[in-house]
């Protein structure tokens, strides 16, 4: 559904990704694990054109496009069809949770008012805010604010939702509440690409685990390819670091 | 010999004061209705470095800020008629320039000045909008005009609109400025009433009067406005 081929970015002499392709089906949850400055953010942005990639092709269903070139027209159908939940929140911080949801309903897809509302409801409702509706962002726990930065991104209906760290900003203890979010939208099904910290998250809801470093894919595999038998030792020394020593994952 | 102040002379000129409000508030309202859409614009230009034009506003910003307004007025006043007149002979128009209404030229001042402070004021209040805000906006696909319209330009207007006030209050004091080419406002009808009787000081407290009640009450305006838009900052959890 979705294909990357040879993206590169630099930031001026620094070379960010370097030549990265991903594909991605229907239904998968793919996670992207990796040190940080390896490039994984930054592969998610370009997706979106948040930022604009040096080369490279995403392919989207039908839709061929220039990462680097792409029209105004092409950029706005690649974003009605992906949906991006940011490593802090970014709720508009002007308006409403539910009117945080609706936004992109009413003013981005011309969605009527009336729909848009029942639309945004439900997308909170599924997240846990039912009690939030007219909450502004600054009133809101950041717990809660990126959950209904996940709710915003799923009454998009997208073929795809971008999670970029979506747990990073948190304090501990608001970590799972947003985690069990995620969980439940993997189950019903949503296409999911996810950069994450939280290797549980990788080991129990991922279907793929990609390892990046240094601005390529090292690995990639099921999780239990990628936690359980590493092939690269670079992935190994990595979950090393990451993982606690006796640490024991079953399947 | 004093004789102290002339009570009913101050009370008859705090009216002939008054009754040049509506001048002031013309040539305000019309120096904001175009430096405040001119002045966003510019603004942008300076935060995204479009080429030539970012280059054009720090120019003008500058030139602006490095002189006095009453030089500017005495600028603009001198050279525009004579501008004028060179190209109204070249094509033979008859009109002659010398009867053009001062408050023309008023517009072109203080339009010019109010731009260059309200560039600056947009500037840093846009700049006090997260780039975040726009990312996200468009990532639910909204245009970029959208972006702004919805997003953007709400919040930074909060953190820009004490320093508006600020920006309009200074203008209307300006405008006191005009009496130097003769346009009919505050100051210059106080004054004429007291050319007659060399009733200086009642006619200055009247000027006094009149600018400080107006620009309280447009400080209040403004004040009210602010409320009702930062509502999203401050209502409790």
């Amino acid at each position: 559904m979705l294909k990357i081929n040879d993206i590169h970015k630099s930031f001026g002499n620094n070379e960010i990704l370097k030549g990265v392709d991903l594909s991605i089906d229907k239904g998968d949850v793919v996670v992207i694990l990796g040190p940080s400055g390896s490039g994984k953010t930054t592969l998610l942005r370009c997706i979106n054109f948040l930022e604009k990639a040096d080369s490279g092709q995403a392919g989207f269903g039908d839709l061929k496009v220039n990462l680097h070139g792409a029209s105004k027209r092409d950029i706005h159908t690649i974003r009605q069809k992906t949906a991006f939940v940011f490593q802090n929140y970014n709720l508009f911080n002007n308006k409403t949770a539910l009117e945080n949801v609706t936004e992109g309903l009413i003013v981005g897809r011309r969605v009527p008012k009336a729909d848009a509302i029942g639309i945004g409801k439900k997308a909170l409702d599924k997240v846990g805010l039912s009690d939030k509706y007219d909450s502004y962002p600054s009133q809101l726990s950041g717990g809660q604010q990126q959950r209904v930065g996940i709710a915003r991104a799923v009454a998009l209906n997208p073929d795809i939702i971008l999670f970029d760290e979506p747990t990073s900003a948190l304090d501990p203890e608001l970590v799972g509440e947003v985690l069990t979010v995620m969980k439940n939208i993997a189950k019903e099904g949503t296409t999911m690409l996810v950069v994450t910290h939280e290797m549980s998250f990788a080991k129990d809801v991922a279907n793929r685990v990609i390892f990046m470093d240094g601005g390529v894919v090292v690995e990639e595999g099921s999780p239990h390819d990628i936690f359980v038998s590493p092939k690269e030792e670079r992935t190994k020394k990595f979950l090393k670091r990451v993982l606690p020593e006796d640490y024991t994952f079953y399947i | 010999m004093s004789e102290g102040l002339n009570y009913t002379f101050l009370i008859d000129t705090f009216f002939i004061a008054l009754s040049g409000v509506p001048i002031t508030l013309l040539v305000t309202i019309v120096a904001l209705l175009i430096a405040l859409p001119l002045g966003f614009l510019l603004a942008l230009t300076r935060i995204n470095q479009v080429p030539v034009l970012n280059w054009f506003s720090r120019i003008y910003v500058s030139f602006v800020r490095g002189t006095p307004i009453i030089i500017q007025i005495f600028i603009v006043y001198a050279s525009v008629p004579l501008i004028l007149s060179l190209f109204f002979e070249k094509y033979n128009i008859n009109i002659n320039v010398y009867n053009i209404n001062p408050i023309w030229y008023a517009f072109i001042v203080f339009s010019f000045s109010t731009t260059a402070i309200l560039i600056e004021v947009f500037r840093s209040a846009l700049s006090t909008v997260n780039k975040g805000q726009l990312e996200a906006a468009q990532s639910v696909g909204l245009s970029n005009f959208q972006a702004y319209r919805r997003i953007v330009i709400p919040q930074a207007l909060v953190v820009a609109l004490p320093n508006i006030c600020t920006a309009t209050v200074n203008l209307i004091k300006a405008t006191s400025l005009g009496y130097a080419m003769s346009l009919q406002e505050i100051t210059l009808k106080a004054k004429v009433a007291a050319n007659v009787g060399y009733n200086y000081v009642e006619a200055y407290i009247d000027i006094f009067l009149v600018y400080i009640i107006l620009c309280s009450l447009v400080e209040y305006g403004f004040k009210i406005y602010e409320k009702r838009l930062r509502r999203y900052k401050y209502v409790s959890a």
